[in-house]
């Protein structure tokens, strides 16, 4: 690919640009199974670096792909055509807190727990709270949509976008959105971009909403010994109208893995269900605990700990945080691939759901776990494979299309907060071929030339195994 | 062609890293480990994060890429300080593999400086005083040339601590500078922090003990404190005249944070512990409290009883005031 590298340093700074191989490898994948060499990787400051270097890409038709954290599962920031990655880490200011009109304009490199460290000293918090919050950027979280264990009671990054800053491919700079939590004054454009995956603008700011932090918080834990009795427990809790902050689940094979990465000696039962309640009255978070404790026993849950401590809810919370990685620690011989990794499910299919996994898993020989956030519907899974194995590839491929085909059949959707990237394409394009058009007349709009974050979403190809190299060596 | 015979020639080469290979694939790449990495947050490059470094060995081990000096010099950037190894819930050895690693690239003949510490044979008199600071062998006197003896750094087993460098009598020993690590670096930060408003405590931070996780995320104008932080890894390589050099530039106080004596990997606390009594008997001969030196200890983890104990050095300091012989001299500077 044909880059005035030179221009490129002049803009950005001749520190802040890199075409050499010991960068260009490490930012060709990230957390996915994807990978695919970028031409060049820039650092930008500013707005008006980023306004220079679009306009520059747009007029020569070059690839240009925002990047975050690089914490992605699905590939979104895998440069399929090579290009100009945007590493946006470098705008990373936080540059307003408004405790007075409950918000904060932050760049797109802010990391969400800093923000979180930031906002504890006014008595506030921003709650979309993915599990990566300790690495994951504001910018990433709204080009995923992210969300995460309070999701149940606080909804998703969209809730918390008022308004936002961006750049166009063609480098103009358009306010979007307000500085409210309502407006109703034309087209919500800000809300298109939320879950764009980088592939419409560059956002430069975001005014996002804030919320008091709860002045209580009460963590509990229930063992099941059927997968499915946690499953029913959690759509009752959700059914009878409890408000709980937190409401999730982790399998027999999760169970397992931390225990093996972590020594942390939990009973190695069907099902945990792990339920937080919050609020400013303590009576009236006793009263969710002691309701959702009930509705547990009702399906067989049993010896529940709870405790307000945050030391000892930060214990008994530790398994789940660092799930997604221990899983590589399950059985000796294979590692945990980011697949069929967030979908959600109707609430009442929680417990159906949960079964199927395991049976398409055993069905084509491949290990999977399901935890994740179900009081918002969210089913998280992983699948854990011999990577050498060509064979378990096609392994692989069999599960995420079974598996998303049952999605779809019960009304659920194949992520519900990573994004779709290029690994989950494939089966969205299939599922949602209404609604294709629409999305590609807005990106036609918005992106004439194709350069922003090219071969993603709608345009991704339909083969995910074979559409970039994947990140492992896989032998015959 | 080449592709292949590099690929085969980079299998036979790597034979230590090699066998790496499962546990490399046990990454998931999540990118936990680089929340605490004190060099990702000095270079913020991703290429500097230990998931980074871990994706590099991986690719030279594979085939997939040649080392180049560039990728060498990545993965010869780590102070060992494992705070990686230990967040990874996939429990990846990271800087067993990054040792391995750098002795097969030692082994192919590549030449690096890293963060390994340099030594500069024309100021270095080969006293020895080093040798004894080093807990990791890493240094030792090569006395082939009996007339000329010098002074060799083990490039592998270098965990670029620092704390012969803060000893050398002859400033003969030096590391590559961008961490804020180095002494001159160090006084920059003192001064910088130092310049900001109603600043009265430096506080030396140790990267092992209570590594106060450095935010990425800037806030300059939102949270004020009335003290900076700087981590400047082992307790004992601040200098004593980094401490002298920060009340001088008008520090109320000076805490120097450490692992408790038995708990440091360097054994660098006691080599403080000593430093500091001296440094406050400095204090008292030029008239000023040597309370206003402040030496505390703290184990993995406590970071609760590190802010509290900010916190009332800070009320202590607002009770003692401004340093009146410093007072003086800035009033003079004015007039």
């Amino acid at each position: 690919m044909n880059i005035d590298k030179e221009k490129l340093k002049k803009i950005v700074g001749e520190n802040n640009f890199s075409d050499n191989i010991a960068d260009l490898y490490v930012y060709a994948s990230d957390a996915s199974v994807h990978y695919a060499l970028p031409t060049v990787v820039v650092r930008p400051k500013n707005t008006e670096e980023i306004q220079k270097i679009m306009r520059y890409a747009n007029k020569e038709k070059i690839p240009v792909i925002p990047r975050g954290a690089g914490s992605g599962t699905s590939g979104h920031t895998v440069p399929i055509d090579g290009g100009i990655i945007l590493d946006m880490k470098r705008m990373n200011r936080i540059l307003e807190i408004r405790p007075e009109d409950m918000l904060v304009k932050v760049e797109p490199g802010v990391v969400d727990d800093d923000l979180n460290r930031a906002l504890k000293p006014f008595g506030l918090f921003y709650p979309p709270a993915p599990a990566s919050s300790r690495i994951a950027t504001i910018g990433g979280e709204i080009a995923a949509n992210a969300s995460g264990v309070r999701s149940v009671k606080y909804g998703a990054t969209r809730d918390y976008v008022y308004g936002m800053k961006v750049v166009l491919a063609n480098g103009d700079l358009v306010n979007l959105g307000s500085n409210m939590r309502v407006h109703s004054s034309g087209y919500q454009l800000e809300r298109i971009i939320v879950g764009s995956e980088g592939t419409l603008a560059v956002v430069v700011e975001a005014t996002m909403g804030i919320r008091p932090l709860p002045k209580y918080r009460c963590l509990a834990v229930a063992n099941f010994d059927k997968l499915e009795d946690a499953g029913n427990a959690i759509s009752d809790v959700i059914s009878s109208g409890s408000n709980p902050s937190m409401l999730e689940i982790m399998d027999k094979v999760g169970i397992i893995a931390v225990n093996k990465a972590m020594d942390l000696g939990l009973s190695e039962v069907g099902a945990i269900i792990l339920f937080e309640a919050d609020g400013n009255v303590k009576e009236a978070v006793d009263f969710e605990i002691e309701k959702m404790e009930k509705i547990c026993k009702k399906h067989n849950g049993y010896e529940i700990r709870k405790s307000y401590d945050l030391e000892e809810r930060t214990k008994l919370f530790s398994g789940r945080k660092k799930l997604f990685a221990a899983l590589s620690r399950y059985k000796e011989g294979i590692i945990c691939t980011d697949l069929a990794d967030d979908m959600g499910v109707p609430n009442s299919k929680i417990a159906e759901t949960a079964e199927k996994i395991h049976e398409i898993a055993k069905k084509n020989n491949v290990i999977m776990a399901v935890y994740g956030h179900c009081g918002s519907g969210v089913i998280h899974t992983k699948i854990m494979l011999d990577s050498h194995k060509k064979s378990q590839w096609k392994d692989a491929e069999r599960v995420v299309e079974e598996l998303y085909d049952y999605i779809h059949s019960v009304g659920g959707v194949i992520s519900a907060e990573h994004g779709i990237g290029l690994s989950k394409a494939p089966a969205w394009k299939k599922a949602r071929s209404d609604m294709l058009p629409m999305m590609k007349k807005v990106k036609q709009a918005l992106d004439p030339n194709n350069i922003l974050n090219p071969h993603k979403l709608m345009d991704a190809p339909d083969d995910w195994v074979r559409a970039t190299k994947l990140r492992y060596q896989v032998g015959s | 062609m080449f592709s292949k015979m590099f690929k085969s020639l980079n299998k036979k080469n790597f034979k230590r890293s090699k066998k790496w290979e499962e546990e490399l694939n046990k990454c998931i790449r999540c990118g936990y480990c680089y929340e605490l990495c004190p060099l990702f947050k000095s270079y913020n490059w991703e290429s500097d994060t230990p998931r980074g470094k871990l994706l590099l060995i991986y690719g030279m081990i594979t085939g997939e890429i040649e080392p180049t000096q560039d990728i060498v010099e990545k993965i010869f950037q780590c102070f060992y300080c494992k705070n990686c190894s230990d967040n990874c819930s996939a429990g990846v050895p990271v800087t067993e593999i990054l040792s391995d690693a750098r002795a097969d690239l030692i082994e192919l003949g590549f030449d690096v400086e890293g963060t390994i510490v340099k030594i500069d044979e024309d100021l270095c008199s080969a006293c020895g005083i080093c040798l004894s600071l080093c807990k990791y062998e890493a240094l030792s006197i090569d006395e082939k040339d009996k007339d000329n003896p010098k002074i060799v750094v083990d490039k592998i087993e270098c965990r670029g601590c620092g704390l012969c460098l803060s000893a050398c009598p002859s400033g003969a020993i030096t590391q590559k500078e961008g961490c804020v690590i180095t002494l001159p670096e160090l006084h920059e930060k003192v001064k910088e922090i130092l310049s900001e408003d109603e600043k009265k405590l430096i506080v030396f931070a140790c990267n092992w003990s209570v590594f106060p996780g450095m935010q990425l995320s800037k806030s300059p104008t939102l949270i004020k404190t009335p003290y900076g932080v700087i981590v400047s890894m082992c307790s004992g390589r601040v200098a004593p005249e980094l401490v002298l050099n920060a009340i001088l530039e008008g520090a109320w106080g000076v805490m120097v944070a450490g692992c408790p004596p038995e708990e440091c990997d360097h054994d660098g606390n006691y080599k403080t512990r000593r430093r500091l009594v001296l440094l406050k008997n400095v204090l008292k001969e030029l008239n000023i409290e040597p309370e206003r030196i402040r030496l505390e200890w703290f184990s993995t983890g406590e970071s609760a009883k590190f802010s509290r104990a900010i916190d009332d050095f800070v009320k202590d300091l607002e009770k003692m005031g401004p340093i009146k012989k410093m007072e003086e001299k800035k009033l003079e500077a004015k007039i």
